[in-house]
């Protein structure tokens, strides 16, 4: 290309974003990902502004919103684990998502799938990644800022075990629930609370379920024995609601592959299965790669790193009421740390084998890191792929497989071993707008806008008093869609088909299918396989092969955004 | 104090540019949020030292080198935007850090040229504007309704919209012809609103030469028998 055509096309990328073939990197990691469509027409682009186009009669129709969306985010670049990565424009209507494609006015331009109305509010995407808003389905809610800092960071659904600074890890007083399900309305978020399934017999159980409950947590700390497992499994079985487990760590009662046993080909989620985060230590890894075990990561394990050993003695310590002073105490928290696990974990991600990453966050992870520790240790596994002049531009592998693979972890994997699905999850036409909208330069570290039920609720704002909106310091921070009952009104409460809790404003939905979900059901994921660890815990094999990864010295998404 | 809202933010900035400053006084590059606070606090200085809009810029732009940051950051330094008091009053400045770093995070790389709009039925009209003052015509305006002070062939134009890049416009300065390139409206072909000339299919039977009877009627020129 001569000096004026690398001029123009840098013009036309500033512009329009990018276009179908173009390369886009993602933040500053080494993932490059290729556009593989585009649903505009060159030249009929839609844009909104002082002289572009998207105007009454041109670009808008003249029509109510009832005929057109209520909200269009134009021209951006959508990375989606069931759409793929295109160029394209979202309809939105009352709250879901009408259309996905072109956008502008059939009346002028050909082949229209998203009418744009003469009063249609626009959200311009161009230069910016569109996702479906985050699901972490490993919450401790131990303080309301939690909620904050979801929304910040790209996450539109919890599943919480708590709404204070108490021992949850579930709770199954119907009167602390129905109480829960109202503070819960305060966010623009949707939320699901577990109920703790300590029974041995199933009267907790039913408590909990006529509390509103979308789920089941089995917690070790509060008995992750075989009667509990089998009754709260057969329990969920009679009302189709989803169990996540945290198995028993000490071995105490049953050793892996009793737990396995109990379980019996049923459908459980098995939280953080790398055992960091707890379970059967050293081997509760090879809980993974079955295909009723649907296994997930909490973050701190991921994107391993030089010092995650050395962080999680502590954090368990400090996160399980233990001691430090008791010499007990600090073996049994050793005991769980093993690089070996941690560094295959990493690689069976990368492998499509554990479906779905989370944060436990407050009870040993992050819960604003989920998004940024996905692709960081996408990146991790990533061949280097940097377009700095020093690898020729044609040499670039892309990576579309493995970055929709990863964005289906936290997107609508979840969704589908929680019985989301049918709400959230993706961007696909028929479910809530929760969308989050991320510059390409900071792409899972820091969003431009949480849109929640078709609305900005959380997002980059700037000094108020300002000519313009973008004024620093610019902070992420509440949208109008964060106040008022509006807040109330755009997240949802997910609970049961047998709740007895009726919320008076806040729509309540029912999980679905959360009994027959499978590995083999997840989306770009579903490898299945045998995994082995030496008693020592240093050795993790998948169908005999060793697996590892190596330690990163520094994990992208990270030093370059964050203070 | 009194602080507004606004003035509080003004201390967020201060915050972290100091945390900025001490990072730097240790020998560390720099990263996004480090390097903004120090750009944005040198402007707010400088409009507060009593200096002018142009000079406040300027102490924005040399707040920072390539050198001071960490790889990637010089690239995502533009357009920020800081609000400032100066004597005369608060101003926006915006300050878009030059850089040569490539390592940039986000960059898009196109290999192949996009593949210009292809030209289909285009039909070429100059235009002369008979008034005193600019006009200029965005792309997809429906060229035939534009201000009836531009003249030229404005039958030819009936359905048409100028062949430019979406977004682009022509600018047509008082008395100097210009020549432009038009193209076929596309979709249903319906143009509703504008200057009410068509309001409705513009192919229906009729509906040109009642368009152009109509335009004739207001005075647009170019219309004249």
């Amino acid at each position: 290309m001569s000096p004026l055509e690398i001029e123009q096309m840098q013009q036309d990328i500033a512009v329009h974003g990018a276009r179908k073939g173009d390369f886009v990197r993602l933040g500053d990691t080494a993932l490059v990902v290729r556009v593989e469509a585009d649903d505009r027409e060159l030249g009929n682009e839609v844009q909104i502004g002082f002289g572009k186009n998207l105007r009454d009669g041109i670009g808008m129709r003249s029509v109510s919103s009832s005929e057109s969306c209520d909200v269009v985010v134009t021209n951006v670049l959508i990375i989606d684990a069931l759409l793929g990565i295109r160029v394209s424009s979202i309809g939105i209507r009352a709250g879901r998502i009408h259309a996905i494609g072109r956008a502008g006015n059939p009346d002028t331009m050909d082949n229209i799938d998203v009418v744009v109305g003469s009063g249609s509010v626009i959200i311009p995407g161009e230069g910016l990644i569109a996702t479906a808003g985050g699901i972490d389905t490993h919450v401790h809610a131990m303080t309301p800022r939690v909620c904050d800092a979801a929304l910040a960071s790209g996450v539109t659904t919890i599943i919480a075990q708590e709404f204070g600074p108490f021992w949850g890890v579930g709770v199954s007083s119907k009167w602390a629930l129905e109480q829960a399900h109202n503070m819960y309305g305060a966010w623009p978020l949707n939320v699901g609370i577990l109920g703790r399934a300590a029974g041995s017999t199933t009267s907790p159980l039913q408590e909990a379920l006529a509390g509103g409950v979308c789920g089941f947590k089995i917690h070790e700390d509060t008995g992750a024995h075989p009667r509990t497992i089998d009754t709260t499994l057969n329990f969920a079985d009679e009302h189709d609601i989803a169990v996540a487990l945290h198995t028993d760590g000490l071995n105490e009662m049953l050793s892996v592959a009793d737990t396995i046993d109990v379980i019996a080909g049923r459908a459980v989620h098995a939280f953080h299965v790398e055992g960091c985060g707890g379970g059967h230590s050293p081997d509760v890894l090879t809980m993974a790669g079955r295909e009723n075990i649907l296994a997930s990561s909490t973050n701190p394990t991921l994107a391993y790193g030089i010092n995650a050993a050395d962080e999680h003695v502590a954090m368990i310590i400090s996160a399980h009421g233990m001691n430090p002073e008791l010499p007990s105490d600090v073996q049994m928290a050793r005991n769980r740390v093993r690089n070996a696990t941690m560094a295959a974990e990493n690689r069976l991600h990368d492998m499509g084998v554990i479906p779905v990453t989370s944060s436990d966050a407050l009870g040993m992870g992050r819960v604003d890191d989920t998004w940024r520790k996905t692709f960081a240790m996408a990146s991790m596994f990533s061949d280097r792929a940097i377009l700095d002049g020093s690898v020729a531009a044609s040499e670039v592998i892309v990576e579309n497989e493995r970055v929709l693979r990863h964005v289906a972890k936290i997107t609508i994997n979840p969704a589908l071993v929680h019985g989301l699905s049918h709400e959230v999850g993706a961007i696909k036409v028929g479910l809530m707008a929760d969308i989050v909208l991320w510059p390409y330069s900071s792409f899972a570290s820091k969003p431009n806008m949480i849109i929640k039920n078709g609305l900005p609720a959380w997002g980059v704002v700037g000094d108020p008093g300002a000519t313009v909106a973008n004024a620093q310091p610019l902070v992420i921070g509440p949208q109008f869609g964060a106040f008022g009952v509006t807040a109330e009104d755009l997240g949802v409460h997910f609970t049961n088909s047998d709740s007895e809790v009726s919320l008076s404003r806040r729509r309540s939905v029912s999980v679905r299918n959360t009994r027959t979900i499978r590995s083999s059901d997840m989306i770009r994921h579903g490898i299945l396989g045998e995994i082995d660890v030496d008693p020592s815990g240093h050795v993790v094999t998948f169908n005999g092969q060793h697996i590892t990864s190596d330690p990163q010295n520094a994990a992208t998404l990270t030093r370059t955004y964050l203070i | 104090m009194e602080l507004t809202p606004s003035e509080l933010d003004r201390v967020l900035i201060f915050n972290v540019a100091q945390l900025a400053k001490s990072r730097q006084e240790r020998g560390l590059k720099l990263n996004k949020p480090e390097a903004v606070a120090l750009i944005s606090h040198a402007v707010i200085e400088a409009a507060r030292d009593g200096n002018s809009h142009a000079q406040a810029l300027q102490a924005g732009l040399s707040a920072i080198s390539d050198s001071d940051l960490l790889p990637g950051v010089g690239s995502m330094l533009s357009g920020i935007a800081i609000e400032a008091v100066f004597d005369d009053g608060r101003r926006l400045v915006v300050v878009d850090f030059l850089t040569k770093d490539l390592d940039t995070p986000g960059k898009v790389t196109r290999l192949d040229q996009v593949i210009p709009i292809p030209a289909k039925d285009i039909t070429e009209v100059t235009v002369i504007n008979e008034s005193k003052i600019q006009i200029s015509v965005t792309t997809h305006m429906h060229f035939f309704e534009v201000n009836p002070r531009l003249k030229f062939n404005r039958e030819a134009t009936y359905g048409k919209h100028l062949f430019i890049p979406a977004g682009e416009h022509v600018d047509f300065p008082p008395g100097i012809p210009v020549d432009v390139e038009l193209v076929p409206i596309s979709g249903d072909r319906v143009m509703i609103g504008f200057a009410g000339l068509v309001d409705g299919p513009l192919d229906e039977p009729g509906m040109k030469e009642r368009a152009i009877e109509r335009a004739r009627e207001l005075g647009y020129l170019g219309t004249a028998k």
